[in-house]
């Protein structure tokens, strides 16, 4: 199993190829659309990526799971996500720190989540079952 | 031959425009595939046609308004030649008449071809050319129809109109991956499709109301889409191009 390393170079590799960006932008800590200027297809490219270089396969929704509040009133609460939602939220991502978007839950930070550190430690998973 | 080894696929490819596009694109050097649904005759001889001449062709029976046969033709593309750079959806039809007449079955028909058949093929190649290659030509043949109606076309219409739409949204999607998506809305072309409106006015709608004097050719149109699937395209995107012998301009000549 590859370590953790290896997984954030191969995983840096793949954004500077998917974004156009330059391998000392990429950090464990950057934020895929904050920092990296990632919009909505870069995100399908990246998965396809991932699944081309590491040989797995990535179900739509499972490592970024964008829409999973779109239309649904349950889970938000006044333009945040409630408890309800971030349980939901730690079930679909188990290999998400929430720790951090708990304290500011609006919606729109959700995004915030999309991390390198985040696709690293999905891999992690990933790998290693 | 300014398309030398690119692949191309073209629907409604036997006759007519597709025929003159299957042809120009072979002339510029281009791989290309073509679908054809019902006429086997003519998608045999314009295979050997193109054969005889040096060019690489390759004939695909199938309805482009089943659901299944984008993805089909699609991987056999790929499987044959590894790549697709240039998708022309061209097959349509009409199904003319007033609409207080209408049925159902008319209406489905024009838009299950002409515009959901745009979407599968579409949908077949987006991945590869948006994500595998980052590059690619989507050149969507429309009509002048869509914004200068005639009577009896509601159907038609509605399908080109909506293409048009379509046309610019997937723009917007995919620019980012260099892939260009465009339609060219032809006017009045001689092809089997306007044999009907052509016998029964069209010495008076070339002389009276086209600029240029004369009915468009298959070769005109063919024209315009290699100019989008070549270089000289490149840094065009969402366009309708408009190519009707100024029919659309409206005047009456004097």
């Amino acid at each position: 199993m590859p370590t953790e390393q290896e997984i954030f170079e191969k995983v840096r590799t793949t954004l500077v190829d998917a974004l156009n960006v330059e391998e000392d932008e990429v950090t464990m800590k950057s934020r895929l659309r904050g920092d990296l200027n990632a919009e909505s297809i870069d995100f399908l490219d990246i998965v396809f990526r991932l699944e081309k270089q590491f040989g797995v396969k990535i179900p739509r929704e499972e490592l970024f799971p964008e829409s999973i509040f779109q239309g649904d009133p349950h889970f938000v609460t006044d333009g945040k996500v409630n408890a309800e939602g971030l349980k939901e939220l730690q079930e679909r991502m188990p290999f998400a720190d929430l720790s951090e978007f708990a304290k500011d839950s609006r919606l729109e930070k959700m995004e915030d989540l999309f991390t390198v550190e985040l696709i690293v430690k999905y891999l992690q998973r990933k790998l290693g079952s | 031959m300014s398309l030398k080894d690119q692949v191309a696929l073209v629907t409604g490819g036997s006759r007519g425009i597709g025929r003159a596009i299957v042809q120009a694109l072979a002339r510029e050097g281009a791989k290309v595939a073509f679908v054809y649904k019902g006429s086997q005759p003519a998608a045999e001889e314009l295979q050997k046609e193109i054969a005889a001449s040096g060019g690489t062709v390759k004939a695909l029976q199938g309805d482009v308004s089943d659901p299944q046969t984008a993805a089909t033709i699609v991987a056999r593309v790929l499987a044959d030649w590894g790549r697709v750079d240039i998708l022309v959806n061209n097959a349509g039809v009409i199904r003319d008449g007033l609409f207080v007449r209408m049925d159902a079955a008319n209406w489905k028909a024009v838009l299950d071809t002409n515009l959901d058949g745009t979407f599968y093929f579409c949908r077949a190649v987006a991945e590869q050319m948006a994500l595998k290659q980052r590059s690619g030509r989507i050149i969507n043949i429309s009509s002048v129809a869509a914004d200068h109606v005639n009577a009896g076309q509601a159907n038609y219409a509605a399908s080109k109109g909506a293409v048009n739409a379509f046309t610019r949204a997937l723009a917007v999607e995919l620019g980012s991956r260099n892939v260009t998506v465009n339609a060219v809305a032809p006017g009045f072309i001689e092809t089997d499709m306007s044999e009907a409106v052509r016998n029964k006015a069209g010495d008076f709608i070339a002389k009276k109301l086209i600029p240029l004097r004369r009915l468009g050719k298959p070769e005109d149109i063919a024209g315009v889409v290699v100019f989008l699937a070549g270089t000289a395209g490149a840094y065009l995107t969402g366009q309708v191009l408009t190519v009707d012998g100024g029919l659309s301009l409206g005047a009456v000549t004097a």
